[in-house]
């Protein structure tokens, strides 16, 4: 059955028009560069007609929103139905801090939490260890037992928000996502009723950030299936992983290699799962992803569309799953931290709300948008709030809302779409062909294609081949800082105080079989978060449990490039 | 400073800090430069010192965009006039509020490379360093 859009005695009467066109009128222009083309180094023409989605068929290769290949939208009534989550991440200083920031935004309209921690706790450090008092409290919350996790959330309806714990490394969200379990069975409330993202990204501990001691690739990997494994059988509604293609990216991956990237991760969870004797659709419903959006627009578009269609055949051809919502690539996006620029920074807001914009219109579930004064500091509550508003800004009063993937259609669209779709398919063969991410991660292979991207992403800068306006061109030299900065609280002492009075009050006996019990665990290869959400009761520390976690499964070193 | 040598130089980053794109960026753009760069990964000042020493470095690159420089880079210079070494220089790269740089300055840190710094400003400073 014929069933392209496009009749073929028309394409090419297009085809020779447009060459036609191309000749007489566009190429006799001066002052054309010679090569046009998208951040991530795809050629871009001029112009883009029928001609170029020849053999393009709607119902194969669109279709309608909440239905295969998603490509449209997961959801079929999508922002009509439900608007995107604006979820600002915000962290820092004690959590008694943190949680005030938490509340402020709720009030604000914020419809969801995103709380990010520590340098320390990402990398499963306590407040008192030696190495880490010049960083406790910055960059997120400082968490070390369960109390602090019960100080973060004080008086906010965990039953009612959803909550996203940006628990980076698998190491740490271990102890961070079992204390914030432990706590919500305090309060009463059960497990099943909680909803919420943890990130628990393995890459995030061994290639995209890299810190010294960290776990080996295989056992960091394991840990973090261990959640998702929890999680399947008690905690239906969270999201026990989140793909962070966002730090892929801003490490120095390109667009489609940040997508290949997640999808490759999330092949990887699904195989460990099935082999773990676990449905496929028992746990794929409640895979999330986490993607960026960078500067430029038509390619991110692009790369979201792109990533839906890839993720649905993977999942219905490789794994055989027939849950529609096993299919669906759903997503969070935050804004390029690293497109922000420190010259100039209240220019920050306008390209935080373009690049919010390209989220919408791809289709995003979700949204984070930086601060205008990210590349400085730690957002302020002027610069988080304005960030919030540009969501509210663009929900409320730029219409973009009112139809369901506006740009679908669009040659130009389409046909980028269907080239990072190629791109994307062919870093995914050649990490199969390595023998899956995990090996990729152990041999190095990422290391070395990340660092190569943000490599060449410098030099296009330096050279003027990529214009960043304030940095090399539209210059104000010997600015002064039009912004107030924020000033971190004082964080180490207050949580080296309490802990101080935990390591005191607490049952020693209990600390002791609870750490003992862990590393058994690690040794019998058994389900480590079955076990931590109880034992975290005992107020262990995080450092205690990544120590006992490390004493088992070792340290390694990331393969330098 | 040794002289008609190729220039060595440490590039770490400082304590906890996770971001690893500007410090590698920077290394690979020194060693393309001509300059031997040893890439230590997370440090604290002690292990800073001893491993400068130990590698005889001329320059320590120091790199952060945790906001911990403060606490931890003039603890570098310090560390280093206490074992009585005067030739190896030391310079700093990462995300800096612009009142630190006058600061970081004064405690000793010969330069300061806040975020869209030029590469090629980065390495002609690294090279002017070695001549002086």
């Amino acid at each position: 059955m014929k069933t392209e859009i496009f009749d073929k005695k028309r394409l090419k009467e297009i085809k020779t028009k447009t060459a036609e066109w191309e000749e007489n009128s566009y190429s006799c222009q001066k002052k054309l560069k010679k090569k046009y083309e998208t951040l991530s180094g795809f050629d871009v023409k001029p112009l883009y007609t029928p001609d170029d989605l020849a053999g393009f068929d709607y119902l194969r290769d669109l279709g309608f929103p909440g239905e295969s290949p998603f490509i449209r939208g997961v959801h079929p009534t999508m922002y009509r139905g439900r608007t995107w989550t604006h979820r600002q991440l915000a962290g820092f200083g004690p959590p008694e801090e943190t949680n005030k920031r938490y509340k402020f935004l709720l009030q604000q309209g914020a419809s969801g939490i995103n709380g990010v921690f520590d340098y320390p706790t990402l990398r499963g450090y306590s407040s008192d260890d030696p190495d880490v008092y010049a960083d406790v409290g910055r960059g997120g919350v400082a968490i070390d037992t369960v109390d602090d996790m019960r100080i973060l959330f004080d008086g906010i309806p965990i039953d009612q928000v959803s909550v996203s714990l940006v628990t980076c490394q698998p190491i740490c969200n271990i102890s961070m996502q079992s204390m914030y379990f432990a706590n919500a069975l305090d309060r009463g409330i059960p497990l099943d009723r909680l909803a919420g993202t943890s990130q628990n990204d393995f890459l995030m501990e061994t290639a995209t950030t890299i810190a010294p001691g960290v776990l080996p690739p295989q056992a960091s990997f394991k840990v973090s299936c261990d959640a998702i494994e929890f999680c399947t059988k008690n905690a239906p509604r969270w999201n026990p992983i989140s793909f962070a293609g966002y730090n892929y990216r801003e490490a120095g991956c390109t667009a489609p290699q940040e997508v290949a990237l997640v999808i490759a991760h999330a092949i990887a969870c699904s195989e460990e799962m099935l082999k773990r004797g676990i449905e496929i659709d028992s746990f794929a419903n409640r895979l999330s992803f986490f993607l960026s959006a960078h500067n430029d627009f038509f390619e991110e578009i692009a790369k979201y569309r792109a990533a839906r269609r890839i993720y649905c055949s993977i999942m219905k051809k490789r794994f055989n799953a027939r849950d529609p919502r096993s299919l669906m690539f759903r997503f969070h996006v935050q804004t390029a931290g690293v497109a922000l620029t420190a010259q100039q920074p209240l220019n920050n807001v306008a390209r935080a709300a373009y690049h919010a914009l390209a989220a919408v219109l791809g289709g995003a579930q979700s949204v984070h948008v930086d601060a205008y004064d990210e590349a400085l500091c730690t957002p302020t509550e002027l610069s988080s709030v304005t960030a919030l508003r540009t969501q509210q800004i663009l929900q409320n009063e730029t219409g973009v809302t009112n139809t369901i993937d506006p740009l679908g259609g669009s040659y130009f669209l389409e046909s980028l779409t269907n080239r990072m779709e190629t791109e994307i398919c062919g870093i995914l063969d050649e990490i199969d062909s390595l023998g899956g991410l995990v090996k990729a991660v152990e041999n190095g292979w990422i290391h070395k294609e990340i660092a190569e991207a943000a490599y060449k992403y410098q030099w296009a800068i330096e050279n003027g081949e990529m214009p960043i306006v304030g940095v090399n061109c539209f210059k104000i030299e010997d600015e002064v800082l039009p912004i107030e900065l924020f000033s971190s609280p004082e964080t180490l002492k207050v949580q080296k105080k309490k802990l101080q009075i935990i390591k005191k009050k607490r049952n020693a006996a209990e600390v002791a079989r609870s750490l003992d019990a862990i590393s058994r665990c690690c040794e019998k290869n058994g389900n480590l978060m079955e076990l931590m959400v109880g034992a975290v009761k005992s107020h262990l520390t995080e450092g205690e449990i990544s120590q006992a976690l490390k004493r088992v499964y070792g340290v390694w070193d990331p393969p330098l490039f | 400073m040794k002289t008609n040598q190729r220039i060595r130089i440490l590039m770490v980053r400082l304590g906890m800090d996770a971001h690893w794109r500007g410090s590698m960026v920077v290394a690979r753009a020194l060693r393309d430069a001509g300059m031997e760069v040893i890439y230590g990964g997370n440090q604290m000042p002690m292990n800073i010192v001893r491993m400068a020493i130990q590698e005889d470095v001329d320059i320590i690159g120091l790199s952060s965009l945790s906001g911990n420089h403060m606490m931890l880079a003039p603890e570098v210079v310090k560390l280093l006039k206490k074992e009585k070494v005067h030739d190896i220089k030391v310079v700093f790269g990462g995300t800096v509020p612009p009142d630190d740089v006058p600061k970081l300055k004064k405690a000793g840190i010969v330069e300061v490379f806040g975020p869209g710094s030029s590469l090629r400003k980065i390495i002609s400073c690294i090279e002017s360093l070695k001549n002086n």
